[in-house]
């Protein structure tokens, strides 16, 4: 696991605290009943703050599980 | 050894502290956090922060409804909380101020958003002022930029929002002048959340939550740091040469010494300035100094001192180590090193002062460095700062001068206490009234530690919950001789039941020591109330010694933990007594 996709692992496992490493890698929308509004602006919040992203809130209907989040901010992450 | 600033805690990080088990067995701390918006982030960072201050308390924070302030103030459950952080921002005043509503901005529409906003703080007012008569309150007035709703350009303020502010800011007034509110320092915020970083449009837009991340943990930092007020330090010990003045008194001579703008010296001026105020507020204020004592002497005699040698006891000045010093400064103040901050613009003397006193905070007197001078004056401010400035503080300098000249004649040759007691005109001064507002004996509690029953403090909402009990009392004395009056010295609270009392609290400053005013306070309740045995609370602690020895002669060692002492007994034991007692309130009053 690179370093990108640990930051992104804390992340979740920060707002999904009871999840391992590799459900949070499964995690998605329909999968984690935890996932909820709330979750997902927190998760939100803290990939802004962790990578430096400006992620659109417009864009949260998309971000529906890890896989579509990690290639959210791979594709607008600019490497610090 | 100097921190002036403090980082703002990340949002993954305030997570990780919320997520953190608590310990067993921790007493509640329950916050309502009344706030207009979804509190989102704010929670968070603010059940963080104040978990990071409150480690031993299950820390629990409710809300409200979206939208409603003023309601969510008034709906509060009272009973069910300990503390209640108020947040308000312009849209609560007016819904046309926040950027969520489309109420219009013509022109035609200002006049009545004033005053919709005017009667809305009104409101709002009266509901935490309400609360506040029961808990401790919170307050943080608009933090956000206003929309740009007025019609001057943005760099010209237009009359409409300087009298949106003008009622803001009377509002603060009004709410930081009642004993149990504390008003969120503006210009603090200012300094650690730039005005332009706090609106998230986005945010405030999609999900309702208006601020940037920034501004709600710095917002939740200084909340925190409100209701977890740090115990003021009580004193400070300064070095003279490069420090309180400039030049060296020994070389440059009295006239040679300097603080003023003509010889570039102005800084140790406002140093001077700031501990002649730190001194009115009662903190003590003592000299450490490697010089020739008499010449110190003759320094102190200049008219033009801003801070006059009344104000500083003692002055210790020789050739010495400072430690020696500030050892009998201590000694003298009866203070613990934990509760003192040494300055001095010698890295060496601070090291050898903290190298003989880890617990005192030493802080460098930045003589050139003007900015470093700037957060000096700034942390002295934090460390010593109050809420409220009572009697006793003006009291403390010459209450301590007044103790020492006790002790030296107590001790000096043919002289025994009790005719020196005799010969005091002690009158003490018992007072019945139960005072939530009471801040000195709130103070007394939650800071004595040597003659302190058992080490108990009180939380804020404890402290009214426990007046509030019909069953309960509060005993307060003052105390004063003919050396000077020592104000409110202590302080006692229990229950009285079926001729005996309970004794839950009681703590004496330390000033108030060897005039036994602690016999005199249990003679005054066996004879008041006719009781024939007092119960005590009691549990030894690191640091109440006096208590110990206190009890030690009346009753036999060991000391029980449920302590409880005889009519007979007590009167066995109770020296002779010469105080004049005045009772000032009614019993329960």
């Amino acid at each position: 696991m690179d370093n990108f996709e640990e930051r992104l692992v804390h992340c979740f496992s920060s707002v999904f605290p009871g999840l391992s490493e590799g459900q949070i890698r499964d995690a998605s929308v329909d999968s984690l009943p935890e996932w909820n509004s709330l979750a997902a602006v927190t998760l939100v919040a803290l990939i802004q703050e962790e990578f430096g992203v400006q992620v659109s809130l417009a864009d949260l209907p998309n971000l529906v599980s890890f896989s579509a989040v990690q290639n959210y901010v791979r594709h607008n992450h600019v490497a610090s | 050894m100097q921190q002036f600033g403090t980082d703002a805690m990340k949002l993954i990080e305030a997570l990780a502290v919320i997520q953190r088990p608590f310990p067993e067995h921790a007493a509640p701390f329950r916050a309502f956090l009344a706030c207009g918006f979804t509190p989102l982030h704010l929670q968070t960072f603010l059940t963080a922060a104040l978990r990071e201050r409150l480690a031993m308390m299950r820390v629990e924070i409710s809300t409200g409804l979206f939208g409603d302030l003023p309601g969510n103030i008034e709906r509060l459950p009272i009973a069910e909380c300990d503390a209640l952080v108020a947040v308000m921002e312009w849209q609560d005043l007016d819904p046309r101020l926040g950027i969520r509503n489309l109420g219009g901005w013509r022109v035609a529409d200002l006049p009545d958003i004033i005053h919709s906003a005017e009667r809305m703080l009104a409101r709002v007012e009266k509901a935490i002022c309400h609360v506040a008569n029961s808990l401790p309150v919170y307050v943080s007035l608009p933090t956000l930029p206003l929309p740009p709703l007025f019609t001057t350009p943005g760099r010209q303020a237009s009359l409409h929002e300087l009298r949106l502010r003008q009622a803001v800011g009377a509002s603060a007034v009004s709410l930081a002048a009642h004993p149990r509110i504390r008003a969120l320092n503006a210009q603090r915020l200012d300094e650690i959340s730039p005005a332009c970083s706090r609106l998230d449009v986005q945010s405030e837009l999609l999900s309702g939550f208006p601020y940037q991340l920034n501004h709600a943990s710095a917002m939740a930092e200084l909340f925190a740091a409100l209701v977890r007020d740090a115990t003021p330090k009580k004193g400070l010990i300064t070095d003279l040469d490069d420090t309180l003045w400039a030049g060296i008194l020994g070389e440059d001579g009295v006239d040679g010494i300097s603080w003023h703008l003509d010889r570039q010296s102005h800084l140790h001026g406002l140093y001077q300035q700031f501990l002649a105020s730190l001194a009115s507020a009662g903190v003590l204020t003592a000299v450490a100094s490697k010089n020739d004592p008499a010449l110190v002497e003759q320094a102190f005699e200049r008219e033009d001192l801003l801070i006059g040698k009344q104000s500083l006891y003692p002055i210790d000045a020789h050739w010495g180590p400072k430690s020696e010093s500030v050892r009998r400064v201590l000694k003298t103040w009866n203070v613990a090193p934990d509760a003192v901050v040494f300055v001095d613009d010698s890295p060496m003397e601070l090291a050898e002062v903290q190298a003989a006193f880890p617990e005192i905070e030493c802080l460098v007197f930045p003589k050139n460095d003007y900015p470093s001078f700037w957060q000096l004056l700034r942390r002295l401010r934090d460390v010593f700062g109050k809420s409220a400035i009572s009697e006793e503080d003006s009291l403390r300098l010459d209450s301590i001068r007044a103790a020492h000249t006790l002790r030296y004649a107590s001790n000096g040759e043919g002289s025994s206490l009790d005719s020196f007691l005799r010969d005091a005109q002690a009158a003490v001064a018992v007072n019945f009234g139960k005072d939530k507002n009471d801040r000195r004996a709130f103070e007394l509690i939650n800071k004595t530690n040597q003659f302190n029953l058992n080490g108990k403090r009180l939380t804020e909402a404890a402290w009214a919950a426990y007046l509030d009990d019909p069953g309960s009392f509060l005993m307060t004395v003052n105390y004063e001789d003919k050396y000077g009056a020592l104000g409110k010295i202590a302080v006692l609270l229990g229950r009285i039941d079926d001729g005996a009392a309970a004794i839950d609290y009681w703590v004496m400053s330390c000033r108030a020591f060897s005039r036994r005013i602690e016999h005199h306070s249990l003679r005054w309740l066996f004879d008041n109330f006719h009781l024939q045995e007092i119960r005590f609370e009691y549990r030894p602690t690191g640091r109440n010694k006096p208590v110990q020895d206190f009890f030690a002669n009346i009753v036999s060692a060991p000391l029980p933990a449920n302590l409880r002492i005889t009519r007979m007994e007590f009167f066995e034991k109770c020296p002779p007594l010469f105080h004049n007692t005045k009772v000032k309130a009614a019993v329960n009053g």
